[in-house]
């Protein structure tokens, strides 16, 4: 069940689109920052909120990386980018220090829930790669020693 | 018109064209994967890349229209090169499981790779695999995404087409997968278009599963049996035994399009209830086998020591033209009885004003002219239920071409989202409504309608009290002419609920002659549930009116008069082809008493049903994978079935039976093959000299002319139009509503059935489970009842149990049950001559 704050926010963006449908991605935020993610049930009551079936909503959450599509994530969401330019830069080998830093396989969320470690396509900084993302913010020209640093401090 | 180089050729082609159309002109076939004419374009799996001169990049012959002067390369070096190199990666991640997939052998990967290439992969990657086992999407689809194409025909059909869009691409890149959400049971409509359009062995069939390949099968071409529409398939069998029916894409004007019926209803064919031989009832009551020239013995000495008006038949509207145009050559010629009639639902006196009132004597109508309408009026018919293939055709065409779209029916149907406005007029008030529409347009332009014939001068005056009886409120019909008004053609479709009761016959011509008379070019087509109930009209099945609707001579009875004049003792013999009175007819008490009542009845039939049970004598007749024969469907399109094995047992096909009795009585009675009678049809009724049935074989060649999609050549011609001169009424509908039974009952073909024939149908069964009705979710808070509930309907002495479910849309006061059961005669709840019933519905506690 969305919590009424939630279910409140979805009626009161609605006015900002041409038509219902299109405030299905802006729901979709307002409901993640919440659980932190989609569950199915969340998905069920979205698509009926703004009038599209359910399988559209999953469409949306599979689509773009920022919507954790029944998979729960620590508090800090690490996505490492593993593009050609990442990879040719070594981004296999940063997703492997992480791994050990972490003490977790990729796709694993740490056991005091502070991490997860998931890998992402282009995340458009090719220019300053390897390159992670955690939460909302960038890493960029990662080495082994940034990474210890960067974990370190959200520790 | 832009002038384009392809290859060697030059063509002239339309403003706007694509290449990949311009390339098939000039006889180059480009290879496509998620190309598909009537879906949206996508250009997403680049197959049908090209080289355009004078640019770089290959260019996507699917979605790049040409230009004046364009010149292109459709089969040159690189183009080769990189078709194989697409299939390459296409084929990096497949699962290479041809020997144990449903597809293999009509798999457009397999035929791309023999062509194209490559015949070596090189990727040394893992291959992504999304499941380890397939898995069933519902009870008609099984999945594998393990071979999927990511061309989403299957996402886009199931949206654009069938109006559902309970599929969708999850991902992106290599690892997204077209499947329903969270891979769960897609409670859909169970169509399997989605099946049809996947090009690889993603979509399955379940019933069909590891049943054969395609090499195994004995094929004919013919037309789905159940509605109207008239999708062309073919039906496929393998030991005797069907196993599928598909769509004939460049065949038929439905293309790949079929609804649950037609794609999974053909097991009926393989119903083990089948009648084999003649049966006579004995002084018990008992039926026991007779031979044939015994059953037809009898009928000729009963037929001959009766006095003919006495005498009369009853046609299921799914025989052939040829049977059905023999049948009443046996009545009217050789017995002396006019006592004819092709339904036991509707009386014929409201099937006169309906055939009136949507012109069908004017000929033929295509369904692709038809929507080429400004604006299309769908009133008074669950298209989307009883045509599904029609709601397909509307909703797609009109999307994609921008028209307009109204709906005026009693209940809520998937069609209304594609509508600009929708009409939900109360039950039987279609009238009312059509009254008010003419009656604004009466007050805003009267002066242009003196010459409408039958228009009463004060519709304009009794506007609110129309609008009042229908429901719909002044503002939605004013808005609704104004539309109309700037809209140069249109197009009314018009349905059952016309037929059921006579409401809106009347208001339809009205609107139709109105419409006109502002100048605007107006069609009108009839909807209709059986798959040749035009045929049937058009062949003069009908006590008013023969073939061609020349008037007959004479004072004829119709079903129901037929039944009335039983009761009173009057009437004698009644000869029953395909249809069963007591299940259809509505009022299934007075059915039972006047059948009895009868001195002989006869009943041929394919399997046991109600009216046969009460039968003197029951002949086997066969179904339609049996003969050769035509069908009009409700266009007025004459298409052919044709014979794909023979009858069971000692059974004979419905024309062979007809003949024999015709023939035992008259020497003289003429042809009895399918071909000849066509074309003693063709010589006697007009409307069908011109006519190149699609699918027929040529008798002086023997072979299968070529057709084009919308084949217009079919098309009936007109007939004797100023001689049915009948006056269309419209009924006053009575309501049966109470205190004590607050629901109107309305009746209908559900989505997965239609008539008694899909009973046969144990997959078409399967689907719906168990009996239902739908009410609104109001209506259901009210009672503190839940969907699935059990409940139980009481009205007219009757009572039975269903389950409940919840359909949004339902207007309040009103519930729908589909008419169809075995297990539940639907009409006890009707009591004849008195309109929509009233019930009352309450849950079974504990
Ligand atoms: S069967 Fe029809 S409605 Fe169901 S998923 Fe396939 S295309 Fe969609
Ligand atoms: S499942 Fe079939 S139709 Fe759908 S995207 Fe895959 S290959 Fe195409
Ligand atoms: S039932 Fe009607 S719409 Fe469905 S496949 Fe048959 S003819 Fe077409
Ligand atoms: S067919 Fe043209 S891109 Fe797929």
């Amino acid at each position: 069940m969305l919590s009424d704050k939630a279910k409140k926010e979805i009626e009161e963006i609605h006015g900002r689109y041409h038509s219902r449908r299109s405030a299905t991605m802006a729901a979709m935020q307002i409901v993640q920052a919440e659980g932190g993610h989609l569950t199915e049930a969340d998905m069920r009551e979205i698509a009926e909120i703004v009038g599209v079936n359910p399988v559209q909503v999953q469409e949306v959450g599979a689509f773009y990386s920022m919507y954790n599509v029944e998979r729960p994530v620590g508090k800090y969401h690490v996505q490492v980018c593993r593009n050609i330019s990442c990879s040719l830069l070594g981004a296999e080998h940063i997703i492997e220090t992480l791994e050990k830093k972490l003490n977790i396989k990729t796709g694993e969320t740490t056991t005091d829930k502070l991490f997860t470690l998931t890998t992402a396509e282009c995340l458009g900084s090719c220019g300053t790669a390897p390159m992670m993302q955690i939460n909302d913010d960038y890493y960029e020209d990662l080495t082994d020693a940034k990474v210890g640093e960067i974990i370190g401090k959200l520790k | 018109m832009p002038k384009v180089k392809i290859n060697d050729k030059e063509v002239e082609v339309k403003d706007g064209t694509l290449i990949l159309d311009a390339a098939k002109e000039a006889g180059y076939i480009v290879p496509t994967f998620c190309y598909q004419a009537d879906l949206s374009s996508l250009g997403s799996c680049r197959m049908c890349l090209v080289e355009i001169k004078g640019q770089r990049k290959l260019q996507p012959a699917c979605i790049t229209p040409v230009l004046d002067d364009m010149s292109v390369e459709t089969n040159n070096e690189t183009v080769s090169s990189a078709r194989s190199a697409m299939l390459e990666f296409l084929l990096s991640n497949h699962a290479f499981d041809c020997p144990v997939c449903d597809k293999a052998g009509e798999c457009e990967l397999q035929d791309m790779v023999h062509k194209h290439g490559p015949h070596k992969g090189r990727h040394a990657e893992p291959k992504h695999s999304f499941h380890n086992k397939d898995y069933a999407l519902n009870a008609v689809i099984v999945k594998n995404s393990n071979r999927c194409v990511q061309c989403q025909r299957c996402v886009r059909v199931c949206e654009e087409v069938v109006g559902r869009g309970v599929l969708g691409s999850i991902g992106r890149g290599h690892i997204q997968e077209e499947t329903s959400f969270l891979r769960t049971y897609l409670d859909c409509d169970h169509d399997g278009m989605c099946i049809e359009v996947c090009p690889v062995g993603c979509f399955m069939r379940r019933p069909y599963r590891f049943k054969a390949r395609p090499w195994d099968l004995k094929s004919t071409k013919t037309v789905c049996p159940y509605c109207a529409t008239g999708c062309r398939m073919t039906i496929q069998e393998r030991d005797g035994e069907v196993v599928r029916s598909i769509a004939m894409p460049e065949d038929g004007f439905n293309g790949k399009m079929m609804c649950a019926r037609g794609r999974f209803g053909y097991d009926f064919l393989n119903s083990k209830g089948r009648l084999t031989t003649p049966l006579i009832k004995n002084k018990d009551g008992v039926h026991e086998p007779i031979s044939w020239d015994k059953a037809i013995d009898i009928i000729k000495t009963r037929f001959a020591r009766t006095a003919p008006e006495k005498i009369g038949a009853v046609a299921s509207a799914r025989l052939t033209n040829e049977a059905l145009y023999l049948m009443q050559k046996l009545m009217r010629d050789v017995v002396g009885s006019g006592n004819i009639d092709s339904s036991s639902r509707w009386n014929h006196s409201v099937v006169e004003g309906f055939v009136q009132a949507t012109e069908i004597p004017k000929g033929g109508t295509s369904i692709y002219d038809a929507m080429d309408s400004d604006a299309i009026f769908v009133l008074g018919t669950h298209v989307s239920d009883e045509n599904p293939v029609t709601d397909y055709v509307i909703r797609n065409l009109a999307a994609a071409n921008r028209k307009s779209v109204f709906v005026a029916t009693p209940r809520a149907m998937k069609l209304d989202s594609s509508a600009q406005m929708v009409f939900r007029y109360k039950p039987g008030r279609l009238a009312a409504m059509l009254g008010a529409i003419v009656g604004k347009f009466q007050e805003t332009r009267g002066d242009k309608l003196s010459s409408v014939k039958g228009l009463s001068p004060t519709l304009s005056k009794d506007l609110e009290e129309l609008s009042k009886a229908s429901g719909i409120s002044l503002d939605d019909i004013a808005t609704l002419v104004t539309r109309l008004n700037i809209s140069e053609k249109i197009t009314l479709m018009a349905g059952t609920e016309l037929l059921r009761g006579g409401d809106g016959i009347k208001g339809l011509g009205l609107l139709r002659d109105t419409l006109r008379a502002l100048g605007k070019e107006v069609l009108v087509m009839p909807i209709l549930d059986r798959s040749n109930q035009r045929g049937a009209w058009d062949m003069g099945i009908n006590p008013v009116f023969g073939p061609g609707y020349a008037p007959v001579e004479g004072k004829w009875k119709g079903t129901e008069e037929m039944l009335e004049a039983a009761l009173d003792g009057d009437f004698d013999v009644l000869y029953v082809l395909g249809e069963d009175i007591q299940s259809m007819f509505p009022d299934r008490s007075f059915a039972t008493m006047a059948l009895s009542k009868l001195d002989f009845l006869v009943v041929q039939a394919a399997y046991m049903n109600e009216t046969a049970k009460m039968a003197d004598l029951i002949l086997p007749g066969g179904s339609f994978a049996e003969k050769h024969g035509n069908y009009t469907n409700q266009e007025g399109r004459v298409q052919a079935i044709t014979k794909l094995m023979e009858p069971p047992g000692d059974g004979k096909t419905d024309l062979d039976i007809i003949w024999l009795i015709g023939s035992a009585l008259d020497s003289s009675f003429g042809p009895n093959l399918p071909r000849e009678v066509f074309k003693e049809i063709q010589s006697k009724v007009d409307m069908y000299s011109e006519v190149e049935p699609t699918g027929f074989i040529s008798a002086d060649t023997g072979e299968e002319p070529v057709y084009k999609f919308d084949f217009k050549e079919a098309l009936v011609g007109s007939g004797s139009v100023e001689l049915l001169d009948v006056e269309a009424k419209d009924a006053e509908i009575k309501i049966g509503t109470d205190g004590d039974h607050p629901f109107m009952l309305l009746t209908g073909n559900h989505l997965f059935h239609s008539g008694v024939m899909s009973m046969q149908s144990e997959l078409l069964k399967g689907l719906l489970g168990k009996p239902i009705i739908e009410m609104s979710a109001l209506d259901a808070k009210e009672l503190d009842m839940n969907i699935g509930d059990l409940v139980t309907v009481r009205g007219n002495g009757f009572e039975a149990d269903f389950v409940l479910r919840i359909k949004e849309g339902t207007p309040r006061g009103v519930i729908f049950m589909p008419e169809n059961y075995q297990e539940i005669a639907v009409n006890k709840f009707y009591e004849r001559k008195t309109g929509i019933p009233g019930v009352n519905v309450t849950a079974q506690r504990g």
